[in-house]
């Protein structure tokens, strides 16, 4: 599995497009912030991190989405892979790695990026500040790596790659976890704390505020492992797509 | 080497292939020919582990269980598949890291052999040809014991059929590396396959060596006369020798001349019982042949050469229409 993650690597680090993206993010983020920087409060830093963070799961893990796991479905890679003998479970295991570490590089650079932006116009942050925006960094990790888990399902199940991105968009974007988190109010309000969003939210406050936090991990772990199961089950299922 | 145990494989009730068994051994160039649509990919696709067989099993190498760990020793190309925004040497490099191939100057060995050292453009950019090339390229990859290429010259023009005929015999010839190479022309494949496979909707039909599909195929001369014996006895005077054993009627295995009976007169000659022998050898001296057979009181009734073509023979193999 290592020599695949690296290939997987070698393979991020030669798509000329990441880098063009990326720097649009951040020249995008950067005018944001520019824009905003008249009406800064002293409680800026953190809540506009808040705000544009939410971002980060359907716009950075999007694409990291659409580059580890649609490529493989529009190249044909899949098939590739599995002709040269490799296992479809530790293909799924290495996405999520992927997903994880990808999303963990460039999730852990933003923070930086927005403090030393902010210090640039003006509002520099103190080191506490700087530990609730990385707080929130890693909540949208969470929640990428969540969301890439359940959408790997209909990656490994169908063989989809369009439909693949577009749900997990909606997932990224909350339009699911809304719908889903009105409906389960309604009608088992008990489920309402286990819903992603939920669990994610929980670690976030516990780290936050001290809260419990084993049980959140728990269930976040089961979460994305039962989904991981779910996609190497429907992989193993499913005949090679061509 | 490579084995297929009556391998079914059945979508809904379409079946793609029905009790498919063949054997690959170890050095062949197998060619895997068959119409478009016979089941020769999906049959690929089996060996490779693509598709799961609805029944029967493939064996590589003495192993029926656990084949992936086999597959990694192989290299395929079932459709060239690579990442659109990849130049050839970064496709390779990449195929490297993930079959954990260190050996330097591999991927530059490659793309020389294949005709794409220097090409910087990415894969999305290729020609049909080029993506072939690349394939081909990538299923050598490591130099693996065996390599299962699914209709390689698809889209190669004439000077890429000949380079990737020379790639392949050059390979096999240095490294006794074993190829299946599936194709619907049979003439390609038979430039330089060692051993064939036919197959027809989703049916084996025969498997031959490259010297006895020749031996079916070779010029022949045929000649229907009332009385085999006696002309037989007449040939004998040009040394042409009687066979020791009949031959299956059409297809002569051996060099000595065949001799077949027909009992249908044939229609318009007002001949009675009449006999066809087959020569595969005195062919130019078809004029003598004649002269002895009359002037030994044979009634000749028709004398002329056939040769079957690789194409004719496929077809009447598969039971097709030879005119086609």
């Amino acid at each position: 599995m290592l020599r695949y993650l690296r290939s997987e690597i070698y393979r991020l680090l030669h798509k000329k497009s990441m880098y063009l993206y990326l720097a649009g993010l951040a020249i995008l983020y950067a005018l944001f912030a520019f824009v905003r920087s008249g009406g800064f409060t002293p409680d800026s830093l953190i809540s506009h991190a808040v705000d544009l963070f939410t971002f980060l799961p359907p716009l950075v893990g999007g694409y990291f989405f659409a580059a580890l796991y649609t490529d493989d479905l529009s190249s044909k890679n899949l098939t590739t892979l599995i002709g040269f003998g490799m296992s479809k479970t530790g293909l799924v295991l290495a996405k999520l790695i992927l997903m994880l570490v990808s999303c963990a590089v460039l999730y852990g650079l933003m923070p930086l990026f927005h403090c030393a932006l902010y210090a640039v116009l003006g509002w520099p942050g103190s080191a506490a500040n700087m530990a609730t925006v990385y707080l929130f960094a890693l909540r949208a990790l969470l929640l990428t790596l969540a969301f890439a888990a359940l959408s790997g399902i209909v990656v490994y199940g169908l063989q989809r790659g369009t439909f693949a991105f577009v749900l997990y968009i909606l997932l990224a974007f909350n339009l699911i976890s809304s719908m889903l988190t009105v409906f389960v109010k309604m009608f088992v309000p008990l489920l309402a704390d286990y819903l992603i969003l939920g669990i994610t939210d929980r670690m976030v406050t516990g780290l936050l505020l001290g809260g419990p936090l084993l049980l959140p991990c728990i269930a976040y772990v089961l979460y994305v492992a039962v989904a991981a199961a779910l996609s190497a089950l429907a992989f193993h299922k499913k005949e090679m797509e061509f | 080497m490579l084995k297929t145990h009556a391998i079914t494989k059945k979508y809904g009730e379409f079946f793609a292939l029905k009790d498919v068994s063949l054997a690959v051994r170890q050095g062949d160039i197998y060619g895997l020919v068959g119409r478009n649509g016979a089941g020769k990919t999906t049959l690929l696709k089996c060996i490779m582990g693509l598709a799961r067989p609805s029944s029967g099993e493939v064996e590589i190498n003495g192993q029926t269980q656990n084949l992936r760990a086999a597959r990694h020793h192989m290299g395929f190309m079932i459709n060239p598949a690579f990442f659109s925004y990849l130049n050839p040497k970064e496709s390779l490099e990449y195929l490297c890291q993930v079959k954990g191939i260190k050996a330097k100057g591999e991927v530059g060995r490659l793309l020389m052999l294949v005709g794409l050292d220097g090409v910087k453009k990415p894969f999305k950019e290729f020609s049909l040809g080029m993506k072939q090339r690349l394939g081909i390229a990538g299923a050598l990859l490591g130099s693996p014991a065996m390599v299962v290429l699914d209709e390689p010259i698809n889209g190669l023009d004439p000077q890429g059929i000949i380079d990737m005929r020379e790639v392949i015999t050059g390979i096999h010839a240095q490294t006794g590396t074993t190829f299946v190479i599936s194709s619907h022309i049979l003439s390609e494949l038979d430039l330089i396959a060692t051993r064939f496979g036919f197959i027809e909707e989703g049916v084996f039909v025969q498997e031959i060596t490259h010297h006895d599909l020749h031996e079916h195929t070779r010029k022949s001369l045929l000649i229907e006369v009332d009385d085999a014996v006696k002309a037989w006895a007449a040939l004998q005077v040009l040394g042409i020798q009687q066979p020791q054993e009949p031959q299956e009627p059409g297809f002569s295995s051996s060099r000595e001349p065949v001799i077949q009976e027909s009992q249908a007169p044939a229609a318009g000659k007002g001949k009675g019982k009449a006999s066809q022998l087959k020569l595969t050898t005195h062919l130019d001296q078809s004029h003598l042949i004649a002269r002895t057979l009359i002037d030994s009181g044979v009634e000749l009734y028709d004398l002329h050469r056939q040769e079957t073509t690789l194409e004719e023979y496929f077809v009447r193999l598969i039971g097709g229409d030879p005119s086609c």
